[in-house]
C-alpha cells in the first residue's frame, strides 16, 4: 500500500502522541498512583502502535508495543511503577522520537532496533516490575561495542575518494592524461572539525590544486562544495604532471586542513568500485546494528537507503522529505474568518459612509477604499483557502472498508474512488465521514445482489461502488453509485404500508420520488437493519438531517436493475454565500443565489387558484406561489393591482415562487450563527450584518417550498 | 457604535476578587417602569445604546430581535414583556445590557434606562422566600440601599426560561 500521502498526518500525530506520552510519564513519576495518566498512556503507545503498524514502520511498532505491554501490565495492576521503570520508558520515548525524526528526513525509520530497551522493557515484564541489573551491564557493553565501531568508521577515512562514479568523458580524460604522461590522483581531503569557512577552505584547496593540474570531478560536486553541502571531507580526481608529494604538499599548504590522502588512480580502480562498495556497506551495517547508544544518532542519518553507494543521496536528504505544516485549532481559524468577515463589514460600512458624503472632492479616498477592497477580498480568499481541506482524508478509509464489507457479506465488490483532491470547508469535511461511510455500506448491504444473482441477470459477478467526487460551481457534489439492483419501489411501497407509514391508497397515487423519500423517514431505519454491516446507528434519516444541517442536499437516481446514485450536494463552505437581497414590507432578507431559478415579473392576473393555492404558469410549468410577508409576518405594502416581482426557487426537483417587494441585489454575505438562546424558525437559516451594520436574516428556501 | 463601557477587565476582576473577600455583590441598577431591578455585574459584557433591531418572524413576543454588536448578532429581548409589564417605549435612555453567561453566547436585555452601580453585603440582600408568584419567578431577592427597595434579577432562570420558550 502507497501510505507516503499519510505521512505528514503521521509524523504530526506521532508528534503529538509522543508530546503527550512524555508530559504523561512525567505526570506518572510525580504520582505513581494514578491510574488515569497510566490509560492516558497506555492509549497513547496503542495509537502510536497502530500508526506506526499501518505506515509498515515495523521497529517503531515493535518498540511501541513492548512499551504498550509494560503499561497493560500496570494497568492490571500487575506491579507498579518504579522510578527505574520511569528513565527505561524515556529511553524509549528517546528511541521512538528519532525513529519519527529519521522518517521526518528520509521516509525510512532507520535501522536502528534498540534492541537493548525492548530487552528492558520485556525484562520488567519478566521480573515483574523489577529493574535487573543486567541491563545497565548489557548497555554498557554494547556502548562498548559502539565505540569499537566508532574506530572502525575512522580507519575507513582514507578510501573515499573510490567512492566517485567516473562518467565516460572523466574515463576518457584520465585515459588521455595517461597517455600524455601526465598522472592521476584520487585525492580525499579531511578538514579540520573546527574550521569555520569549510567551503572558503574548500576553494583554496582547489585553487592551490588548479595551479598544478586540473581537478576533472570531485564528490560533492563543485557546487555543492561551495554551498558548503559537505561534512567535513570532501574528494576529488585531479590529474597533473607533478609527484604525488607534490600535490599532498599544495593541499596541506592550506590551513585547517587535517588530512590529505592521495594515491594515484587507475582505472582500474574504479572498475571494481562494487567489491570496495559491499566493504563499505558492511562497516556502514556494523555501525547501524549497535542499539542505541551515543553512536546511534551519528549512525542512523548514515543508513540512510544505500547510503554507501550514493553518498550524495545521503548528504542530500538532510532536507526533510516532507512538507513543513503547522496544525491549527480550527477555533483559531474561525476566529481569524470572524475577524476577516468583521473587516468585510467595516470596509462595507467605510463604503456607504463616504457614498453619503457625496463624491467629487474624494477622488484620493475613493482610490484607497478600492485598495482597501481589493486587500480585503484577498484576505478573505485565503483565509477560506486555508480553510479547505481535500476529502481525501475522509474517504482515504473508505476501500479498506469495502474491501472488509466484502468479505464479511460474502459479496465480491470493488470500489472506485474520483476525486480525492475536490476541496470543501473543514468543518463540513469533518461531518461528511460518517454520511458517507454509511452510504457505502448501504450500497454494499442493500444496492449490490449477491454473486450469484448478478451472473444470472447477465452483470459482472464483481459489482462496482462508485465514490466521484467534483466541484459543481458553488457546490461540491459527491456521488455514491452502484450497479447493483437499484431500489425496488414496490417493495418500499410495501414496506411503508406495513409500518403504517403511508395507506394502501396513498401507495398507489405516490409517484417514485416519493417513495423514495420514504427511505429517509426515521421509521424505516429499522433496528433490523442496524447490524454489523448497516452500520453504527446511522440510519438514512440521520444522514438526510446531517446533510441538511450542512446546508447540502441529497438526491438519489434509481434505475431499477441497474442501480442506483445518491447525490450529496454540499456548498463549498459554511461561512459566505452570494446572496441575493430583497425587500419584504420594510424589512431586507438574503436569499442563497444558488437556489434561485430565474425572477419573474408577475401580473396579479396571471395568479391562478389551484385547490385554494395560488399558483402561476410560467413557461409550461405551474409553481405554487408562496407570499413572503404573510410566512413572515410582515404587513402587506398598499400596492394592489400592481405587478409582482417573483423569485422562482428550486429544491432539488421542486419549484416555489417567492413574492418579494423590492429586489436589492446580488451581494456575498457572511453567515452569523444567531446564538442559541432563541429557537429561529426553519425558514430562517442565520443571520448576516450589512455594510451599514444593520442585521439581515438569510431565508432558507427550502423550508418553504 | 456608542457604548457606554461599565469597566476594564482589571476593574472588574478587582470587584469581583473583593466581591469573594467582603461577600459583596455589584449590581447594575435599570430602570423598568416606576421598578428598579439590580443585575449581577459578574454576568454584564457591556451596555449599549438603542441600535437598530432586526425583527425575527415566528418567535415570542418578548424576542424582539437580534442586534449587531461588534460584528457578532445577539439576540435581544424585552425585559418589560418578560417581567409582564406594557410594551417598551424607545427613548434616549433606553439602553440594551448585553449578558454574556458562556463564552461567545450572549444575548442582549431591553431596559428603560440604566442608572447606576451599587454594591450590597450580603446583609442587605434579602432572599426571596421559595414561593414565588408569576412575577417573582424571575427575582433572586430584594437588596436595600439608601432606603431604596432593588429587585434582583434572577438572570440564569430569566436566560434558562428563554431557551425553553
Amino acid at each position: 500500500m502507497d501510505t507516503s500521502q499519510y505521512l505528514d498526518i503521521f509524523l504530526d500525530e506521532s508528534k503529538e502522541h509522543l508530546q503527550n506520552l512524555s508530559d504523561q510519564i512525567m505526570d506518572l513519576e510525580q504520582n505513581p498512583d494514578n491510574m488515569d495518566t497510566v490509560n492516558e498512556i497506555f492509549r497513547a503507545a496503542h495509537s502510536l502502535k497502530g500508526m506506526a503498524g499501518t505506515m509498515g514502520y515495523k521497529r517503531m511498532q515493535t518498540l511501541t508495543h513492548d512499551m504498550e505491554n509494560v503499561f497493560s501490565e500496570v494497568r492490571n495492576g500487575t506491579f507498579k511503577v518504579q522510578p527505574g521503570m520511569i528513565d527505561i520508558l524515556f529511553r524509549s520515548l528517546d528511541a521512538l522520537e528519532e525513529y519519527v525524526d529519521n522518517i521526518q528526513q528520509t521516509t525510512e525509520e532507520g535501522t536502528n532496533d534498540n534492541q537493548d530497551l525492548i530487552n528492558a522493557l520485556n525484562s520488567i515484564l519478566k521480573n515483574n516490575g523489577e529493574i535487573k541489573p543486567v541491563d545497565k551491564s548489557e548497555v554498557s557493553a554494547q556502548a562498548e561495542a559502539s565505540a569499537k565501531t566508532d574506530a572502525e568508521g575512522e580507519s575507513a577515512k582514507c578510501s573515499k575518494w573510490d567512492e566517485i562514479k567516473i562518467s565516460d568523458t572523466e574515463r576518457m580524460l584520465i585515459e588521455k592524461a595517461h597517455n600524455e604522461g601526465l598522472k592521476a590522483y584520487g585525492i580525499t581531503v579531511y578538514v579540520e572539525e573546527a574550521c569555520v569557512l569549510k567551503a572558503a577552505r574548500a576553494f583554496l584547496v582547489f585553487k592551490a590544486l588548479e595551479k598544478l593540474g586540473e581537478v576533472i570531478v570531485s564528490n560533492p560536486t563543485a557546487q555543492d562544495i561551495e554551498d558548503e553541502k559537505f561534512d567535513l571531507t570532501f574528494s576529488l580526481i585531479f590529474i597533473s604532471g607533478s609527484t604525488m608529494d607534490e600535490v599532498k604538499a599544495a593541499v596541506k599548504s592550506v590551513s585547517e586542513i587535517e588530512e590529505v590522502f592521495c594515491e594515484e588512480y587507475y582505472l582500474e580502480a574504479a572498475s571494481e568500485p562494487e567489491h570496495r562498495e559491499t566493504e563499505q556497506e558492511k562497516t556502514q551495517e556494523a555501525v547501524v546494528e549497535q542499539p542505541k547508544t551515543e553512536a546511534a544518532p551519528k549512525a542512523a542519518p548514515a543508513s540512510a537507503p544505500a547510503a554507501a553507494s550514493k553518498p550524495a543521496a545521503a548528504k542530500s536528504a538532510a532536507k526533510p522529505v516532507v512538507n513543513r505544516t503547522v496544525r491549527v485549532d480550527i477555533e483559531k481559524l474561525d476566529n481569524l474568518m470572524n475577524l476577516v468577515s468583521e473587516l468585510i463589514i467595516a470596509k462595507n460600512s467605510l463604503i456607504a459612509a463616504t457614498a453619503a458624503e457625496g463624491k467629487g472632492d474624494n477622488g484620493s479616498v475613493n482610490e484607497q477604499i478600492e485598495y482597501l477592497e481589493s486587500v480585503t477580498t484577498n484576505l478573505h480568499e485565503s483565509v477560506m483557502k486555508v480553510r479547505m481541506v481535500p476529502i481525501e482524508s475522509v474517504v482515504a478509509k473508505f476501500p479498506r472498508m469495502i474491501r472488509d464489507l466484502s468479505k464479511k457479506l460474502g459479496k465480491k465488490m470493488e470500489l472506485y474512488m474520483t476525486g480525492e483532491d475536490t476541496e470543501l470547508d473543514r468543518t463540513v469535511v469533518d461531518e461528511i465521514g460518517d454520511p458517507l461511510m454509511h452510504m457505502l455500506r448501504n450500497s454494499a448491504d442493500h444496492g449490490l445482489e449477491p454473486n450469484d444473482v448478478r451472473v444470472a441477470n447477465g452483470k459482472p459477478e464483481v459489482g462496482s461502488i462508485f465514490l466521484d467526487a467534483y466541484q459543481d460551481g458553488n457546490n461540491v457534489v459527491i456521488e455514491v453509485r452502484d450497479d447493483g439492483g437499484g431500489i425496488n419501489i414496490e417493495a418500499v411501497k410495501q414496506k411503508g404500508i406495513e409500518r403504517g407509514t403511508i395507506t394502501p391508497e396513498q401507495a398507489e397515487t405516490m409517484t417514485d420520488k416519493e417513495v423514495i423519500d420514504l427511505l429517509f423517514m426515521p421509521s424505516f431505519s429499522t433496528a433490523k437493519k442496524v447490524s454489523d454491516v448497516s452500520g453504527r446507528g446511522v440510519g438514512l434519516d440521520v444522514v438526510k438531517s446531517k446533510i441538511e444541517s450542512l446546508s447540502g442536499e441529497v438526491e438519489v437516481k434509481n434505475r431499477y436493475g441497474e442501480g442506483s446514485s445518491w447525490i450529496i450536494r454540499l456548498p463549498l463552505t459554511l461561512a459566505i454565500i452570494q446572496a441575493l437581497m430583497v425587500v419584504v414590507g420594510e424589512e431586507k432578507y438574503a436569499i442563497a443565489l444558488g437556489s434561485i431559478q430565474t425572477i419573474e415579473d408577475v401580473s396579479p392576473d396571471d395568479i391562478k387558484l389551484v385547490q385554494a393555492k395560488e399558483v402561476i404558469h410560467i413557461r409550461g410549468t405551474v409553481i405554487p406561489i408562496v407570499r413572503l410577508n404573510r410566512v413572515l409576518d410582515i404587513p402587506p405594502r398598499d400596492d394592489e393591482g400592481q405587478n409582482l416581482t417573483v423569485i422562482i426557487v428550486k429544491k432539488g426537483d421542486k419549484l416555489a415562487g417567492l413574492v418579494v417587494d423590492e429586489l436589492i441585489g446580488q451581494q456575498e454575505v457572511v453567515i452569523k450563527s444567531m446564538g442559541k438562546y432563541i429557537k429561529v424558525p426553519k425558514m430562517i437559516s442565520g443571520a448576516t450584518i450589512l455594510g451599514d451594520g444593520e442585521v439581515a436574516l438569510i431565508l432558507d428556501t427550502n423550508a418553504l417550498i | 457604535m456608542d457604548e457606554v463601557k461599565v469597566m476594564d477587565e482589571q476593574q472588574r476582576n478587582e470587584i469581583l476578587n473583593r466581591h469573594v473577600e467582603l461577600d459583596t455583590t455589584q449590581f447594575i441598577v435599570a430602570q423598568l417602569g416606576g421598578e428598579q431591578y439590580g443585575i449581577d455585574i459578574k454576568y454584564i459584557s457591556n451596555i449599549i445604546r438603542m441600535s437598530r433591531i432586526t425583527r425575527v418572524p415566528k418567535v415570542s413576543d418578548y424576542i424582539v430581535g437580534v442586534i449587531n454588536v461588534r460584528g457578532v448578532v445577539i439576540p435581544t429581548i424585552s425585559l418589560r414583556l418578560k417581567m409582564g409589564l406594557p410594551e417598551d417605549e424607545i427613548t434616549k435612555k433606553t439602553r440594551i445590557i448585553i449578558l454574556t453567561l458562556e463564552q461567545h453566547e450572549s444575548i442582549g436585555v431591553l431596559v428603560d434606562e440604566v442608572k447606576e452601580v451599587v454594591t450590597l453585603d450580603e446583609e442587605h440582600i434579602e432572599k426571596m422566600g421559595y414561593e414565588k408568584d408569576e412575577k417573582e419567578r424571575f427575582l433572586s431577592g430584594v437588596g436595600k440601599t439608601e432606603g431604596r427597595l432593588i429587585s434582583l434579577l434572577d438572570i440564569i432562570s430569566v436566560l434558562a426560561d428563554v431557551m425553553e420558550s
